[in-house]
């Protein structure tokens, strides 16, 4: 009778802990460079909160609706180079971005409207092709530099908090949307999509319209973090953001922290990036084998992720007490 | 286009898609059985080119000799691998995430492992064969993709016989119709996917043996072809040998006809449109097609 008296004010806190959890997370990072003014801890943290970015789209697809793309490079390159070609141009970066976003989902489209007529395994494959040929156009496309890249060329001083704070923003902007999903009937439809395609349709969930708008949404959120990263990088090329190492990242983050969940994404995409800016630094010829082996780790031993093994972590420390 | 020209481009389509069925059979064994898409199949074929480089600059052994010899060193490796990490995937009777994911990884590692091994300099393999043309009246072939046609429709023609005529091959055929069925009949699945992983994994090292007489690679090498065999077999219809000859005939057909309208470099976006109009079109492969037409007939 105590026991059950006594964990019911506890859950009660754990659930009010949970909501206030990425809040005072924002509050931290909001005030992390402000404390810690290091021009190299700011970078790593913004292109952690972009990495993260990606992570949770990607999730919003690969993890709530079960449909695994290794094609999401497409998305974060067509991103880029929207944002840097209307920069160029003279467009206000806040627009540059949102365009970007509209880009890439407009992309998706055109991805999705053929591949997910398809089921699991096609889609998969075609993503495959689908980011080979983008890459393939856009190394020989002329007017966007072609193979030597694209530079972009800003007339007002570099402020890196200005990029930090767009970054964190994109990141919470994107963590808010994945979880909103996450806790909505359309979420509900994506999970139910994943468990079984036929019941769900029976169920009067429509696969096709739930894929596409899940693989638009994460497109939008993927592109803008592209042009976010162009406008920082001043520089891009298609074998960096449309290179099939970038469609490998932002795979493996969501399946390092825990597939279709909503925090596991996130965890996924600050422990990769962290990892990855230091790694690659030190040992670029063996991050791939290091993220592959790891791949092969997490899917035999711990298909959740690290958020999975650290509940089921959780699950056994609570019945031991 | 005169006559000559045209038959010289469809003698060289016929001889790319034997290169083409080699590589592509591998995936659909391995498909049929375990219901595994095998992202991993161009890591194996990078490996078995480079098998063949090193017994042909080591040994002095004919590269085509290698490349066959490719194929039994592959087929344990692919064992190996099936018994170690293949078989701990959850059963499914289609491709699920998890196994996608690992095959992926694998390829990530086979793919990095070349890059420590090998470099990332682009290797190829140069015989006297290279450069020599057979002539045929007014019809020239290289004799080296004569030589790899040869080998590659030998292969083909072989595992035709062991499906068709061994224990081991019914068992296989038996699990791609129907898994449940070929159980109660007393499959052991086990062993049986085993091999045909081995098998599958076998021909991807003879494909890509034989690639790398052809083409020069590193260790990245598989990807483009990786996507042809996608395509391949999908125009196949997944499952079906026969299928995988005519999906590979027709990609040969449209890749080297397509290059008198489109620059070569746009020939990957010619296959992956290929993919999407069979995808959308022909969602059961060309096998389906004709059988349906051979219902109504």
């Amino acid at each position: 009778m105590s026991a059950t008296s006594a964990t019911l004010p506890a859950r009660r806190m754990a659930g009010w802990a949970i909501t206030a959890l990425p809040w005072i997370l924002l509050a931290i990072l909001a005030a992390l460079p402000l404390l810690v003014p290091s021009p190299n801890f700011t970078r790593l943290l913004f292109m952690t909160f972009l990495w993260t970015t990606t992570s949770i789209a990607w999730n919003l697809l690969g993890g709530f609706a079960g449909q695994v793309s290794f094609g999401f490079a497409v998305f974060y390159g067509a991103g880029a180079y929207t944002t840097a070609l209307l920069m160029n141009a003279g467009v206000n970066p806040l627009f540059a971005f949102l365009a970007a976003g509209l880009t890439a989902a407009l992309v998706s489209l055109i991805v999705g409207l053929p591949a997910f007529r398809l089921r699991g395994p096609y889609f998969a494959i075609a993503t495959i092709g689908i980011s080979e040929a983008v890459r393939v156009v856009m190394t020989n496309l002329s007017f966007t530099g072609g193979a030597s890249g694209y530079r972009i060329l800003e007339h007002r001083p570099f402020r890196q908090l200005e990029h930090y704070y767009t970054a964190l923003l994109l990141a919470a902007i994107a963590f808010a949307i994945s979880w909103k999903i996450a806790h909505s009937k359309f979420g509900l439809g994506l999970k139910a999509i994943r468990q079984d395609e036929d019941a769900a349709a029976d169920l009067g969930v429509n696969p096709y319209t739930y894929k596409l708008a899940a693989h638009a949404l994460a497109a939008a959120l993927t592109g803008m973090a592209g042009g976010v990263f162009a406008r920082y990088a001043a520089f891009i090329h298609p074998s960096g953001v449309f290179g099939f190492h970038t469609s490998v990242h932002i795979l493996l983050m969501p399946v390092i922290g825990g597939i279709g969940t909503v925090w596991g994404p996130v965890l996924g995409g600050f422990v990769f990036g962290i990892v990855e800016e230091e790694i690659v630094a030190s040992f670029p010829e063996i991050h791939l084998l290091l993220y592959g082996l790891l791949l092969i780790v997490i899917i035999l031993f711990e298909p959740g992720g690290i958020l999975g093994g650290l509940r089921k972590l959780v699950r056994r420390f609570r019945d031991h007490r | 286009m005169t006559l000559i020209d045209f038959t010289n481009l469809l003698v060289s389509a016929l001889l790319l898609a034997g290169i083409y069925a080699v590589m592509s059979v591998g995936m659909t064994v391995i498909y049929g059985v375990m219901k595994i898409v095998n992202l991993a199949h161009a890591g194996f074929m990078m490996l078995g080119a480079y098998f063949a480089l090193e017994l042909f600059q080591r040994f002095r052994i004919d590269p085509i000799i290698a490349a066959l010899l490719a194929f039994p060193v592959l087929f344990f490796l692919g064992a190996a691998v099936h018994w170690v990490l293949v078989r701990r995937l959850p059963r499914s009777d289609e491709p699920t995430l998890p196994s996608l994911l690992l095959m992926f990884g694998l390829w990530l590692v086979l793919q990095n492992l070349g890059y420590l091994i090998w470099g990332n300099t682009d290797r190829s393999i140069f015989t006297p064969r290279t450069l020599s043309v057979v002539n045929l009246g007014p019809i020239s072939i290289s004799t080296v993709r004569l030589a790899v046609f040869i080998a590659a429709v030998g292969c083909l023609l072989l595992l035709e016989v062991i499906l068709h005529y061994t224990w081991f091959g019914r068992s296989v055929r038996a699990l791609i119709q129907n898994r449940y069925a070929a159980l109660l009949t007393g499959v052991y699945e086990d062993r049986t996917a085993g091999i045909a992983f081995g098998l599958g994994i076998g021909f991807a090292g003879l494909a890509g043996g034989l690639l790398g007489s052809l083409y020069s690679f590193d260790p990245d090498f598989g990807r483009p072809f990786l996507i042809r065999a996608f395509v391949i077999i999908v125009l196949g219809g997944l499952e079906s040998i026969s299928g995988v000859a005519i999906g590979a005939l027709v990609l040969a057909l449209v890749e080297t006809f397509s290059i008198l309208f489109v620059p070569a470099g746009y020939q990957l976006a010619i296959s992956f449109g290929l993919l999407a109009l069979a995808l959308i079109v022909l969602p059961g492969g060309i096998a389906s097609l004709l059988a349906k037409v051979r219902r109504v007939a």
